[in-house]
C-alpha cells in the first residue's frame, strides 16, 4: 500500500467528487466496462454518422466503451435471429422488423426494461408506449421490453405534376376519404387520353411479400372504422360486425381499382422495394407507403423533391379524423447479455428526449421522432419543409395507432402468413366477393390467434 | 459396346511404414475440418429441427404442401434439364475453334456473377415493362405476360434463372473430364464409321454415365437448398404460390422470426435428401472401378 | 499422334454442303448461346449506366436512355450510399476467397491423393461422411454456425467465414478428384514408386501436375463460392470485417438502395472472378488445342 499517502486519497476523491458532480444523474458508479450495441444502418449515411455521435458523447459522459455495430438491415435482421436463438447475444439491439420484439418478449427471450421506460413516460408519445409495451407468456404480464427510438409514419405520396397534368390542382383534392381516392382515378384516365400509355393511379401494395401489405392493410381497415380488430388487451375481435364490415370495405376499396385497371397489374408480386421504384419511374401517381423513403431518396434532386406532396390521412368518411397505423422501432435487451447495467444506462442517455432529436435530425427527418414536446418546439419537424411538416402532424398529431403485433404476437404469424393478402388476392385473381376473402382470412386468423392466449388481468 | 477405364490392381495394397504415415498425415486436415466444423453444425441443427410439433405447424400452413410440389419441379426440371444441356453443351465446347473458345468465356460469364444481382436483373427483365417483355413487343410485336403474376410462368421464370446461372458450372465439368477421355477411342469409333450423334450415344455417353449420374445426384442436393434463386427472382409470390422448401424455410427463420419451424421445413426433406446422400456414396464407391 | 484427314479433291457438293450447314449450325448455337448468356448481363448494364436510381425497373427502356458512368464512378470513389467501404469489403472478399480456394484445393487434394492413390484402407468412410456434409442445406446450417464459431473464438472474424466455406467445399473437392482421378493409371504411381519416389514425391511430381484441369475447376468452384456467399459473412463477419457479396444483400429488402450504384459495384466485382477464370482457362482447355477431332 505504498502508494496510498494520504495525499492521494484525497486527490482521488477529490476527483470522484468532481465527475460525480459534472457527471449526470443517472451513472451510478464510475466503473468503467465495455456494451455491445447493434444498430440498424441509416438510409443515408448521416444518420450513421449521427448515430456515432450519439455513441461517442455518451462515452465521454460516462466513461463506458460502446462497441457499436451499425449492420446493414437485411444482414441485422439473420444475425439477430442467429444470435437469439444461439444464446450469443450483445447487449442492446435495435430491432429491424416488427415479429422480432413481441415474438421474443413472450418467449421470455428480453430483459425487461420498464425501469427506462417508466420514468419517462410522458415525453413519448402514447402510440410508441404501447408499441413496446408487449405480453410475456412467462411472467403471463405485458411489461416495457424495448426502449422506443423510431416512430414511421404512412403518408399518402403524390406527383404534383401528374396531377397538374391531367387538368387538375392539388388542392381539388377533396378531403374526405371515399373522395380523396377516387379522385385519382379521372387523373389516369386524363393522363391515358394524353397518350401515356405506362401510367397507373395507385400503387397499393397488393402483394404477399414483404411488410408493406399489412401495413397498408390496416391503414384502410382503420379508415373505415375497423381499428378494433385487435384490441389492445391482445383480443382478435373478428366477431365485432363493425370490425368485419371495415374489414370488407377495406378489401374492396383495395381491390376493386386493380380490377378496373387503375394499379399495375404487376402488384400482385411487388415486394417492398417495388413500389418506391415505380413511384420514381412516375409509373404511378399517388402511393401509400411508410415513412418519408420515397422523399429522402430524391433529397438530391431538387426539383423533383419539391414536386412530390407528402400528406398525411383525410378525414373519415364520417367526416371524423381517422387513426393511421406507425410502426415504432425501438431497442431492446437480450436476456444473456453481458452488461445489462451498461444496456440501461446507454438506453436511458439515447432516449432522452434533446438527444433523440439530434439523431433523428442527423438522419434527415426519414425517421419521426416519436416524442411530441421537443417535436414540436423545434422548427426542423414542423416548419423547414413541407414534407416533414405533413410526416409529423400525422405522426405526432393526429391519431395513430400501433402495428397490432404489440397488442398480439399471434398477428406477427398472421402477417407473416400474409393472410389479408392472401384475401386481397383472392378477389383479385380468384375470384372471390370481398366478403367470402374475409370470411376466409377471419378463420385463419382465429385459428393463429388460438395459439397465443394472452391471460387477461 | 461398352467402355471401361484402366484397370485397378486387384486385391488391396496394404500400406507400409512411411507410407501409412504420409497417408494419416494427408487425410488429418481434411479429418480435422470434417470434425471441427460439419459434426457439430450438423447435430445442432437436427437438435433444432427435432420438436414434432414443428411438423404439424409445417403442415397446418397452407404454402407447405404447393411449396413441396414447386420443389419437385424446381428440382426435377431444372437439375434434369440443365445437366443434360450441360453435357450437350460439353460436346460444343470441344470444337476446335477459335471463336468457340472465345464464346466459352462469355459462357461462363453467369457462374461468376454474384446470385444476387443476377437475379435481381432477372426479377427487373421479366416485370410487365421489362427488358423481355419490351423484345417480345419490339421483335414480334406480341405483349408478354405479366410473368410473376401466374404460378406456373413463376415457377417456370425460376427453373430458368437457376438453369441460366449453373449450367455452365455443369458444363465446364463435363468439359474437363471429356478432355481427358482417351482419343484412340474415337479413333477407333471414327474408324468404324460412328460420327456424330452416334458417337455421341455410343462412345462418349456411357463413358460419362457414371459422372452423369454423379452430378445429377449432387446438383440435386444442392438445388433442394437453393434459396436465393426463387427467393430474388419470383419472391415465392404471388401469394406465396411458387415458394419452394428452401424459401419458405427462409421466410419463416429470417422474416418470421422463427427459425426452428424454417430448419424443419427443410428437414422435411430428409427423407428425400438421405437416399439421395447415400445412393451417392455407393455411386462413388462403385466408380472407383470403372469410370 | 494426330489424325489429320485428307479430303479427295474435288469434294463432292452433297459433302461440302454438309460441312457448310452443320458449320452454320454450329455459329447459330453460338449465336443463341451468346444471347442466352448476355442479355441478364446486358440487363445489369442498363441498370448501371442509368444515371437515375432504378426506374429502370419499370421504364421499358431496350437502350440505356442517357448513358452515364456516373454510377461507376461513385463506386470507385466510394461515395454511392452503403458503398463507402467498398475497397475495404473488396479486400475482405479477396482474403476470403483466395484463402478458400486455396485451402480447399490443399486439403482436398491431399485427402483424394490418401484415400483414393494410396488406397488408405477405411478412409473411403470420411469421403464418403464428407457428402453428409451435403444432407442438410448450407442455409440452414447458419445459425449453428454462428453458435460454434463463437465457441471456438472465432466470432467475428474472416477464419470463421474462410472454415465454413472450405468445410463446404472440400467434399465436392474430393468427389471430383477422385472421378476425374480415375482416369488416371495407377501404373504411373506403381512406376514411380518401383523408382525410389516418396508418397510426397508421387504426390507432388505425377499427381498434382495430372489432375490440373480439375483442380482447376476445384480452385475457380472454390473461389466463387466464398466470393459470391451472402448469407455466412452477413451473419458470421462484424460490420468492420464484411464482404461485398454482403453488402450487395441489401437488395434483399431494401427500398432505399442506388440501383443503378448497386448493379455498377457487382459488375466490378465480377472482374477478379472471370480473371481468375481466364488465368485458368489454359489448364482447364490443356488438351483442347492437340484435340485435332472435330464433332
Amino acid at each position: 500500500m505504498t502508494g496510498l499517502t494520504r495525499r492521494s486519497v484525497l486527490h482521488g476523491s477529490l476527483g470522484l467528487v468532481a465527475a460525480g458532480g459534472l457527471a449526470r444523474p443517472y451513472i451510478a458508479n464510475a466503473a468503467a466496462t465495455t456494451a455491445e450495441v447493434w444498430w440498424q444502418q441509416g438510409f443515408a449515411q448521416e444518420e450513421d454518422i449521427a448515430f456515432k455521435k450519439l455513441v461517442a458523447d455518451y462515452e465521454k459522459a460516462s466513461g463506458n466503451k460502446i462497441e457499436a455495430s451499425i449492420i446493414p438491415f437485411a444482414p441485422l435482421r439473420q444475425k439477430e435471429i442467429s444470435a437469439i436463438q444461439a444464446g450469443v447475444v450483445p447487449d442492446v439491439m435495435e430491432y429491424a422488423d416488427f415479429s422480432f420484439l413481441p415474438l421474443n418478449a413472450w418467449a421470455d427471450k428480453l430483459v425487461d426494461v420498464s425501469d427506462i421506460v417508466e420514468p419517462v413516460k410522458s415525453q413519448y408519445i402514447d402510440t410508441a408506449l404501447r408499441a413496446t409495451y408487449t405480453y410475456n407468456n412467462t411472467t403471463k404480464k405485458r411489461a416495457y421490453y424495448a426502449v422506443p427510438t423510431k416512430a414511421a409514419g404512412i403518408p399518402f405520396h403524390i406527383w404534383k405534376s401528374l396531377v397538374e397534368k391531367a387538368g387538375f390542382k392539388v388542392s381539388d383534392i377533396p378531403n374526405t376519404w371515399d373522395e380523396f381516392l377516387d379522385f385519382f382515378m379521372p387523373v389516369q384516365d386524363k393522363l391515358r387520353a394524353q397518350g401515356m400509355r405506362n401510367i397507373y393511379s395507385y400503387g397499393y401494395q397488393l402483394t404477399a411479400n414483404g411488410v408493406d401489405p399489412a401495413i397498408t392493410f390496416q391503414g384502410f381497415l382503420m379508415a373505415y372504422g375497423g381499428k378494433n380488430l385487435v384490441t389492445p388487451d391482445g383480443k382478435l375481435r373478428t366477431d365485432d360486425p363493425q370490425v368485419k364490415d371495415a374489414a370488407v370495405k377495406a378489401i374492396a376499396k383495395l381491390t376493386t381499382p386493380f380490377k378496373k385497371g387503375y394499379v399495375p397489374p404487376g402488384v400482385v408480386n411487388w415486394n417492398d422495394a417495388d413500389d418506391n421504384n415505380a413511384f420514381h419511374a412516375k409509373l404511378i401517381v399517388m402511393d401509400f407507403d411508410g415513412s418519408l423513403s420515397t422523399e429522402v431518396a430524391l433529397y438530391r434532386k431538387k426539383e423533383e423533391y419539391d414536386d412530390i406532396v407528402t400528406r398525411g390521412m383525410p378525414l373519415g368518411n364520417d367526416g371524423t379524423k381517422i387513426p393511421s397505423p406507425m410502426p415504432i422501432f425501438g431497442a431492446l435487451i437480450p436476456k444473456g447479455a453481458k452488461n445489462i447495467a451498461v444496456a440501461k444506462e446507454f438506453l436511458k442517455y439515447a432516449a432522452q428526449p434533446n438527444v433523440l432529436n439530434e439523431y433523428l435530425k442527423g438522419g434527415l427527418g426519414r425517421w419521426a421522432l416519436p416524442l411530441p414536446e421537443i417535436a414540436k418546439s423545434d422548427p426542423f419537424w414542423f416548419k423547414e419543409d413541407p414534407h416533414r411538416t405533413a410526416y409529423a402532424e400525422e405522426t405526432l398529431v393526429s391519431p395513430t395507432l400501433p402495428l397490432y403485433e404489440a397488442f398480439n404476437p399471434a398477428m406477427a404469424d398472421v402477417n407473416a402468413e400474409h393472410v389479408f393478402s392472401i384475401a386481397m388476392i383472392d378477389v383479385m385473381n380468384n375470384g372471390m366477393t370481398p366478403e367470402q376473402a374475409i370470411d376466409k382470412a377471419f378463420k385463419r386468423a382465429e385459428e393463429i390467434f388460438a395459439k397465443y392466449p394472452i391471460a387477461q388481468t | 459396346m461398352s467402355v471401361r477405364g484402366p484397370k485397378r490392381p486387384r486385391g488391396y495394397r496394404r500400406l507400409r511404414g512411411a507410407d501409412f504415415g504420409w497417408a494419416i498425415a494427408f487425410i488429418l486436415p481434411y479429418a480435422a475440418v470434417f470434425f471441427v466444423f460439419v459434426v457439430y453444425p450438423f447435430g445442432y441443427a437436427l437438435w433444432m429441427a427435432s420438436q414434432p410439433s414443428l411438423y404439424a405447424e409445417l403442415l397446418a400452413d397452407r404454402s407447405y404442401l404447393p411449396a413441396a410440389v414447386n420443389t419437385l419441379l424446381f428440382v426435377g426440371l431444372g437439375v434434369n434439364v440443365k445437366m443434360f444441356l450441360a453435357v450437350l453443351l460439353s460436346g460444343f465446347f470441344l470444337c476446335p475453334r477459335w471463336w468457340i473458345r472465345a464464346l466459352l468465356a462469355m459462357y461462363v460469364l453467369p457462374w461468376a456473377i454474384a446470385t444476387t444481382q443476377a437475379c435481381v436483373s432477372f426479377h427487373w427483365m421479366l416485370q410487365q415493362e421489362g427488358l423481355v417483355n419490351g423484345l417480345l413487343s419490339a421483335l414480334f410485336g406480341i405483349e408478354g405476360p405479366i410473368w410473376f403474376n401466374n404460378r406456373w410462368l413463376g415457377v417456370g421464370a425460376n427453373i430458368l434463372v437457376y438453369i441460366w446461372k449453373w449450367m455452365p458450372f455443369w458444363t465446364v465439368i463435363f468439359l474437363a473430364a471429356r478432355i481427358r477421355v482417351p482419343r484412340d477411342l474415337y479413333d477407333a469409333a471414327e474408324v468404324d464409321g460412328a460420327t456424330g450423334i452416334r458417337r455421341f450415344v455410343h462412345v462418349t455417353f456411357p463413358l460419362l454415365a457414371n459422372l452423369y449420374l454423379l452430378c445429377t445426384l449432387l446438383s440435386t442436393l444442392w438445388t433442394i437448398g437453393d434459396f436465393t434463386t426463387v427467393y430474388l427472382v419470383s419472391g415465392g409470390g404471388p401469394a406465396a404460390s411458387t415458394h419452394v422448401l428452401a424459401t419458405l424455410g427462409f421466410h419463416y427463420a429470417f422474416d418470421a422470426s422463427k427459425p426452428a419451424l424454417g430448419v424443419a421445413a427443410v428437414m422435411s426433406a430428409l427423407p428425400v435428401l438421405i437416399p439421395i446422400v447415400i445412393l451417392l456414396m455407393r455411386k462413388l464407391q462403385t466408380s472407383e472401378i470403372e469410370l | 499422334m494426330s489424325i489429320t484427314l485428307d479430303f479427295p479433291s474435288p469434294a463432292p457438293r452433297r459433302y461440302r454442303l454438309r460441312r457448310v450447314l452443320s458449320e452454320a449450325g454450329l455459329v447459330v448455337l453460338g449465336v443463341l448461346i451468346l444471347i442466352w448468356s448476355l442479355a441478364p448481363v446486358y440487363n445489369m448494364f442498363l441498370i448501371a449506366l442509368d444515371p437515375e436510381e432504378g426506374e429502370i425497373e419499370f421504364a421499358g427502356n431496350l437502350w440505356p436512355p442517357e448513358p452515364s458512368l456516373e454510377s461507376f464512378r461513385s463506386v470507385i470513389t466510394q461515395e454511392a450510399r452503403y458503398l463507402e467501404d467498398f475497397w475495404h469489403q473488396f479486400g475482405n472478399s479477396l482474403f476470403i476467397g483466395l484463402l478458400t480456394m486455396v485451402l480447399t484445393v490443399l486439403i482436398g487434394s491431399l485427402a483424394s491423393f490418401a484415400v483414393s492413390r494410396m488406397r488408405l484402407s477405411r478412409g473411403s468412410l470420411l469421403t464418403n461422411a464428407a457428402l453428409l456434409t451435403y444432407a442438410i442445406p448450407a442455409s440452414f446450417l447458419v445459425i449453428p454456425y454462428f453458435r460454434i464459431m463463437h465457441s471456438y473464438g472465432l466470432s467475428d472474424s474472416l477464419w470463421a467465414v474462410i472454415a465454413a466455406q472450405v468445410a463446404f467445399a472440400v467434399p465436392f473437392a474430393i468427389l471430383i478428384l477422385q472421378l476425374y482421378g480415375s482416369l488416371i493409371p495407377f501404373e504411373l504411381d506403381d512406376a514411380a514408386r518401383v523408382d525410389g519416389a516418396s508418397a510426397v514425391q508421387v504426390f507432388l511430381r505425377i499427381y498434382l501436375p495430372l489432375m490440373t484441369p480439375a483442380l482447376a475447376v476445384v480452385a475457380v468452384y472454390a473461389l466463387l463460392l466464398a466470393w459470391n456467399d451472402y448469407l455466412y459473412p452477413a451473419v458470421l463477419l462484424a460490420v468492420r470485417n464484411m464482404t461485398v457479396a454482403v453488402t450487395q444483400g441489401q437488395l434483399f429488402s431494401d427500398t432505399d438502395a442506388e440501383w443503378n450504384a448497386m448493379m455498377a459495384a457487382a459488375i466490378i466485382y465480377v472482374l477478379p472472378p472471370v480473371a481468375l477464370l481466364f488465368a485458368l482457362r489454359r489448364y482447364v482447355a490443356a488438351s483442347l488445342t492437340t484435340a485435332a477431332i472435330s464433332i
